[in-house]
């Protein structure tokens, strides 16, 4: 039990759970859009259609400061992620530098 | 849209008309309406057979089958389908185009009889009985069919041809089934006409433009018609275009003294149902309208929220990922 970290147990479960529990909450979300917009009725293929146009008719310009921060953010992530495995790979290292002292 | 009554029923009488042969059939018709003729033979024949002996003098006996009947048979179908059609919708066809179905005694006798007279609309000058048409005031549109036009004319009951052009006036000779060879005057033509009503349709008429000068009189009614228009095509704005009724006094002397006021009150109330369906369409557009703005706003108000929520996870796992490695940087450096 020397090596049992509970920041690390924490940490590792709790992003596992999050990532489950987000891509199951998607997929449910994408599917049953999917299954509610592939109707071959008249209405359906109106709403497709309409829908189509309002994507269309979405303007970038209102959200460009949202999406901006949303980007910086994932490069933040992805960054610190980087700087974590060094930061383990240093981890690991370091025990074996100070068993001979 | 507007409402249109007259065009929907021009619609009701091109369906009818759909049962009858193609124009470009005329030629083979032609020789189909002189095989019919036999064809009438032998049925008054067989109708002498069943129960009608004095009909056995006009004809002796059945023909055999000449080569004119053989050469018309892929022209049949459509004769066919004529002959397949009830009694009651033969005698509703043969009164759309001006024919007195009581004056044809047998099925056989007015079905030729119905071909005679799609061959004699077939023969008419078009720009003639567009000419009626404009002087009679009906509503029509400017590209219709001969036949949908012979309908139109065959309607009109007015006896004032004032105005009427001599080629107008030969169509509706020739539609009102007098014999006119083509060179008459525009009196000759206009006495034939009045030759033909009768001394007491006349009388009769005479007294329905009585009836009809007092209710005119009585509801003041001084508008003068204006210039005639036609209906518009499908693409057109109807109100932009449509023709101006006639007046009070000739639709009673026309139709009668009820009839004229019905057929009154009834252009009255389509007028105010268009303008109805106008506001009402009005009103569903701006619905539309303000149901396309709210949409809008609340899909950007969607958009708005999910970027936001994208934004907290991330700012949450960015401040994990840091505590994280603060974390591992205490750690290595033995500082806890």
């Amino acid at each position: 039990m020397d090596h049992f970290d509970l920041f690390r147990f924490f940490r590792f479960w709790l992003g596992w759970v999050v990532a489950v529990y987000a891509s199951i909450v998607t997929a449910q979300s994408l599917w049953q859009t999917w299954q509610s917009l592939t109707g071959r009725d008249r209405y359906m293929t109106m709403l497709r259609q309409y829908l189509l146009v309002h994507g269309l008719r979405l303007r970038f310009r209102a959200f460009w400061g949202d999406v901006l921060i949303c980007v910086l953010l994932g490069v933040a992530f992805v960054l610190l992620v980087h700087a974590q495995t060094m930061m383990d790979r240093i981890e690991e290292a370091m025990p074996a530098q100070s068993v001979p002292q | 849209m507007p409402f249109e009554p007259a065009i929907m029923a021009n619609d009701e009488s091109k369906t009818e008309m759909k049962m009858l042969p193609e124009p470009a059939e005329a030629e083979i018709a032609r020789e189909n309406a002189a095989a019919m003729a036999s064809a009438v033979g032998v049925g008054r024949a067989g109708s002498h057979v069943l129960g009608q002996p004095g009909a056995a003098r006009i004809v002796p006996s059945a023909p055999p089958p000449t080569p004119a009947v053989e050469r018309a048979a892929p022209a049949h179908a459509p004769m066919r389908q004529l002959q397949d059609l009830p009694r009651d919708e033969l005698d509703h066809l043969a009164a759309e185009y001006g024919l007195d179905p009581a004056e044809h005694a047998t099925r056989q006798a007015l079905v030729a009889a119905l071909h005679g007279r799609r061959q004699l609309i077939a023969s008419m000058d078009r720009l003639a009985m567009l000419d009626v048409v404009k002087w009679a005031r009906r509503p029509v549109p400017v590209n219709a069919s001969k036949e949908q036009l012979a309908i139109e004319i065959v309607r009109i009951k007015t006896m004032r041809f004032d105005r009427l052009s001599q080629a107008g006036l030969f169509a509706l000779a020739r539609l009102r089934s007098l014999s006119v060879g083509g060179d008459e005057t525009v009196p000759e033509l206009v006495k034939m006409l009045r030759k033909q009503e009768g001394f007491f349709k006349r009388i009769n008429r005479k007294r329905r433009a009585w009836i009809g000068s007092v209710v005119s009189g009585m509801l003041g009614e001084e508008e003068r018609p204006g210039e005639y228009t036609f209906l518009p095509g499908q693409d057109a704005p109807a109100e932009e275009t449509a023709p101006r009724s006639a007046s009070i006094k000739e639709e009673i002397e026309e139709q009668g003294l009820f009839g004229g006021l019905a057929s009154r009150v009834k252009k009255t109330a389509d007028q105010y149902l268009n303008q109805k369906l106008d506001e009402i369409e009005a009103r569903i557009d701006r619905k539309l309208d303000e149901i396309d703005r709210r949409l809008a706003e609340w899909r950007d108000k969607e958009v708005a929220n999910r970027l936001r929520i994208l934004k907290i996870t991330l700012w949450a796992s960015v401040i994990v990922a840091i505590v994280g490695l603060i974390y591992s940087y205490l750690k290595i450096n033995r500082l806890f």
